[in-house]
């Protein structure tokens, strides 16, 4: 187990999860979705530099997710 | 410039420590790269005819200016349903009208331009719309023509001008004369709970929103604009 603390907009959580929990993990987790407010489009970032989904987060880590942008239909 | 000290350590040793100084010559560059991100804010930097007063946010190489705005122009086709005006967003047979949508205090709306200088012009980067709450956490609007990340899709427009002033202006007033249509709506039910008006004689009133929580019909959004924004 590791924690690892996740903000979203002015709000943050901090979540122990397990070892191999990586930036894809979180990004679908519906109940850290529930818990900050985020949804499907979103990208995560470490002192501002975008992750890969495949990364396992480290541990004591703080991850900023942000809306990603779409494009037009 | 250099310095020797002898030092006891913990277990005894006595051991020399020699201290050598020289000043860097790239100082500033390391300056530049340490405050990249580094940003200014500067609020009631210039009116905004018509709108009110934009704050600034000066960054290295851009400056996002936050105007606090109360009235979302509305030019769309709209239907009454159950005496209630509300947009039609996709249809094509509704009647068009330019309304303008009075929001409520607790929804605090900032329309945020971006601009850059080069080669002599202040171009326009982008334009955004935001909704905050009373916690400071930031919302998408549920209104088409707007991304994920609340850049607004505004169309053919001139991106160069001779000064900020005139960009913010310009992008107000092309926020003020676009038509609203169906790209990148995703579901018309949220934006009639948001959007709705009465018909009386010779006008319309805007209703409150049919929500208890305005932000239950919105997306939350986090972005690195967003949190640059000046309400």
């Amino acid at each position: 187990m590791k924690k690892i603390t996740v903000q979203y907009g002015v709000d943050s959580i901090t979540k122990q999860v397990e070892s191999g929990f990586t930036f894809g993990d979180l990004q679908d987790s519906d109940s850290i979705k529930a818990a900050l407010g985020f949804g499907d489009n979103t990208k995560a970032l470490v002192e501002g530099i975008e992750q890969d989904r495949r990364t396992v987060i480290p541990d004591g880590a703080t991850v900023r997710l942000e809306t990603a942008a779409n494009t037009k239909a | 410039m250099e310095h020797t000290e002898i030092i006891i350590r913990d277990n005894g040793t006595l051991t020399e420590r020699i201290i050598r100084e020289r000043d860097l010559a790239a100082e500033g560059d390391v300056l530049e790269a340490m405050t990249a991100d580094v940003t200014r804010t500067i609020r009631n930097a210039m009116p905004i005819p018509g709108w009110g007063m934009a704050h600034a946010n000066v960054g290295l190489t851009d400056t996002l200016w936050s105007v606090p705005i109360d009235r979302i122009p509305l030019k769309a086709r709209f239907r009454v349903i159950n005496g209630v005006l509300v947009p039609m967003f996709a249809s094509m047979t509704d009647l068009e009208m330019p309304m303008v949508w009075q929001a409520p205090k607790d929804v605090r709306l900032v329309f945020v331009v971006r601009t850059e200088v080069s080669e002599g012009c202040v171009v326009v980067g982008g334009n955004w719309l935001f909704a905050f709450n009373k916690d400071n956490n930031g919302y998408r609007l549920p209104l088409p023509n707007l991304h994920d990340e609340c850049t607004l899709c505004t169309g053919q427009f001139e991106s160069s001008y001779a000064s900020a002033q005139a960009g913010v202006s310009a992008s107000l007033e092309q926020f003020n004369q676009s038509k609203w249509n169906s790209d990148l709506m995703t579901t018309v039910a949220e934006s009639q709970k948001f959007f709705r008006f009465r018909p009386t004689n010779e006008t319309f009133t805007t209703l409150p929103i049919e929500a208890a929580d305005w932000t239950t019909l919105c997306a939350k959004v986090s972005t690195a604009i967003l949190d640059r924004a000046i309400l």
